[in-house]
C-alpha cells in the first residue's frame, strides 16, 4: 500500500530511469573490463566470480551508493519541494510510514541494480571463464550478501534526506559521506562497519567469520539508524 | 454541541507567545471564522488542531476527541488547508488529490467530484507545479473537501482566487453545513468576508482571543463601547486598534 504509494510520487522525477541507466552503466564496468583486458584476468587461480569482483566491485559499487544517494534525496525533494509533505501530515497516517514505503521503494530498485549487476558478472564469467558447477550457488550467494549490507546504506543515505528541507544540502552530505567510504582501508574491520563503505564489501575477500560479523553488523545498523529516524521524526514535531 | 473546544491553548516560540491562552467553541454543523491580522496566530491554531505544531499549553477537543492520542482518528474526518497550498509538482492536479484519496482509503470517484467542485476538471491533467497561483489554491482546497469530510479548517481559502473564484468559494463554504452536514472552521483578515460566511465570529489579536460570538453580539457589544458599526470593517480596526493601544509598547 505505501510501497505503491511512494512509487506513485516519484513519476517523471528520473528515479527510475536513473536506476536503470546507472545499474546498466555499472553492469558495463566488468563488461568492457573483461573485453578489452582479458588477457589480464583470464590466468588468475581463482573462481572467476572472485577474479571478477576483486577487478570490477569497487567501482560497481560507487555507482550503486551514489544512485541510493541521489535516489534518496530525489524521493524526500518531491515532498519538500511545494510542501507536499505538510499536507501528508495532516492525513491519517503516520511519518515513519511514510519513511518506511520509500525505504521499500529503494530496496527494490536496489535489487534491481544487484540484479543487473549479478546478471552481468554472471556472464562474464560464463563468457570468458570455464565454469564450474558452484558458479550459480556462488553468484546468488554474493547478491545475497551486497543486498545485506547496501540496506544501512539505503537506511542512512534516506535518513540524510529526510532531514533537510534543502535537497542540495542533503545531497552535499551524502555524497560527501560517499567520499568519506572510499578513503577507508577495506581491510580495517571498525571502520568499514561505516554505512557508506559497508557495500565495497564482497564475499570472496574474507573468512566464513569475517562475514557472519560483516553480515551481524548490517542488519544490526540497519534496525539502529531505523531507530534513529523514528526517534527524529517525534522529537522534531515539538521543534516546529 | 461544539464540536471543537479549546482550553486555554498556548503556543510559545521561546519567548515570543503566538498563541495566547484562547478559548474557542465551535458549534457543530456551523461556519465558524476566525479573524486577525497578520502574525495574529490563525494559523498557528490551526496547525495545532492538525497536529503540525505542539501547543506549549493548554488542550484542545476535536468531535469528542483528544491529541496526540486521537491523532489519527481525529485526521480522518479533518479536512485541512493551511496556509499555502502543498502538493506533489511533478505530479498533476488529479494524480496528487488520488495520493490523498488512498491515503483515506477514499471511492476512486471522489477524486473527479471534488474536482469538479473546486473547477479544476478541465486542468486536471496538468502539472500541478505548472498551475497559477489560483489553480494552486483550488488543488489545496480540493485536497481539503475529498470525500467530503465532517470538519473542515481553511486558513485563508480564498486567497490568490479572481473575484468570481471568491465568490464561488464563499458561496461553497456558506453551503457546506447544509449541503453536507459539516463544520467549518474559517480564517480570513477580512470581517466583510467572513460576514458573508460565517455564523460565528473569533477576533484574534497578537496571539489573544478579542472577541468570540455572532455578528449580531459583535455589533452590539462594539456599540456599548462606542465603536463604529455602520462598516463593519472600520468596526474590526477599531477593535484591534483599541487592543494594541491597550498593550502599549508591550506587545
Ligand atoms: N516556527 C516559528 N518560530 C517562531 N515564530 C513563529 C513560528 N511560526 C510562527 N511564528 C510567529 O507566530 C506568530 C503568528 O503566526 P501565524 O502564522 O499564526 O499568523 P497568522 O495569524 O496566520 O498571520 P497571517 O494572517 O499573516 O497568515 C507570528 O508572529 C509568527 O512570526
Ligand atoms: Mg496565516
Amino acid at each position: 500500500m505505501s510501497f505503491g504509494l511512494e512509487l506513485r510520487k516519484v513519476k517523471r522525477t528520473g528515479f527510475l530511469p536513473a536506476f536503470l541507466g546507472g545499474g546498466i552503466l555499472a553492469a558495463a564496468v566488468p563488461v568492457l573490463n573483461m573485453a578489452f583486458r582479458s588477457e589480464i584476468y583470464v590466468g588468475i587461480n581463482a573462481a572467476p566470480v572472485n577474479i571478477l569482483l576483486n577487478a570490477n566491485w569497487q567501482i560497481m559499487s560507487m555507482f550503486n551508493i551514489l544512485l541510493v544517494v541521489v535516489g534518496a534525496c530525489i524521493m524526500y525533494n518531491t515532498e519538500y519541494a511545494e510542501g507536499a509533505i505538510q499536507k501528508m501530515c495532516t492525513l491519517p497516517t503516520k511519518e515513519s510510514t511514510m519513511f518506511f514505503g520509500k525505504i521499500a521503494v529503494l530496496i527494490a530498485v536496489s535489487i534491481l541494480l544487484l540484479l543487473i549487476e549479478t546478471i552481468s558478472v554472471f556472464g562474464c564469467s560464463v563468457h570468458w571463464f570455464e565454469v564450474s558447477a558452484d558458479l550459480y550457488m556462488e553468484t546468488l550467494k554474493s547478491f545475497g550478501f551486497f543486498l545485506l549490507l547496501m540496506l544501512p546504506t539505503v537506511f542512512c543515505a534516506l535518513l540524510i534526506a529526510s532531514l533537510s528541507k534543502n535537497m542540495w544540502i542533503g545531497l552535499g552530505i551524502g555524497v560527501m559521506c560517499v567520499f568519506a567510504a572510499t578513503m577507508i582501508p577495506s581491510q580495517n574491520f571498525v571502520l568499514t562497519l561505516f554505512p557508506f563503505a559497508l557495500p565495497f564489501q564482497t564475499l570472496e575477500n574474507h573468512t566464513a567469520d569475517v562475514i557472519r560479523n560483516y553480515a551481524a553488523a548490517g542488519a544490526v545498523e540497519t534496525v539502529l539508524i531505523a531507530l534513529l529516524e523514528i526517534m527524529i521524526l517525534k522529537v522534531r514535531r515539538s521543534f516546529e | 454541541m461544539n464540536i471543537i473546544e479549546t482550553q486555554n491553548l498556548t503556543k510559545s516560540y521561546g519567548k515570543f507567545t503566538a498563541v495566547s491562552e484562547i478559548n474557542l467553541h465551535v458549534p457543530k454543523g456551523t461556519v465558524y471564522g476566525f479573524l486577525g491580522p497578520n502574525g495574529a496566530g490563525k494559523s498557528t491554531a490551526m496547525k495545532m488542531f492538525l497536529g503540525l505544531t505542539k501547543p506549549t499549553g493548554g488542550a484542545f477537543v476535536i468531535n469528542g476527541k483528544q491529541f496526540p492520542g486521537d491523532r489519527v482518528q481525529i485526521l480522518k474526518e479533518v479536512g485541512s488547508f493551511i496556509e499555502a497550498p502543498a502538493f506533489y509538482g511533478n505530479l498533476t492536479g488529479e494524480e496528487n488529490l488520488d495520493i490523498i484519496r488512498r491515503i483515506l482509503g477514499l471511492p476512486k470517484s471522489s477524486v473527479s467530484e471534488a474536482l469538479e467542485i473546486v473547477g479544476l476538471t478541465q486542468y486536471r491533467k496538468r502539472l500541478a507545479k505548472k498551475y497559477s497561483l489560483g489553480m494552486k489554491q483550488r488543488l489545496g482546497l480540493a485536497g481539503a473537501l475529498i470525500g467530503k469530510p465532517p470538519i473542515l479548517i481553511l486558513d485563508e481559502p480564498t486567497n490568490g482566487l479572481d473575484p468570481v473564484g471568491i465568490h464561488e468559494i464563499r458561496a461553497l463554504i456558506r453551503s457546506l453545513p447544509q449541503q453536507f452536514e459539516c463544520t467549518v472552521f474559517v480564517s480570513s483578515h477580512l470581517l466583510s468576508e467572513i460576514e458573508l460566511m460565517a455564523d460565528n465570529i473569533g477576533i484574534l489579536n497578537h496571539g489573544r482571543l478579542l472577541f468570540e460570538g455572532t455578528l449580531d453580539t459583535l455589533k452590539s457589544s462594539a456599540a456599548s463601547m462606542g465603536y463604529p458599526t455602520d462598516n463593519l470593517e472600520d468596526t474590526f480596526f477599531a477593535l484591534i486598534d483599541a487592543d494594541n493601544r491597550q498593550r502599549g509598547g508591550v506587545r
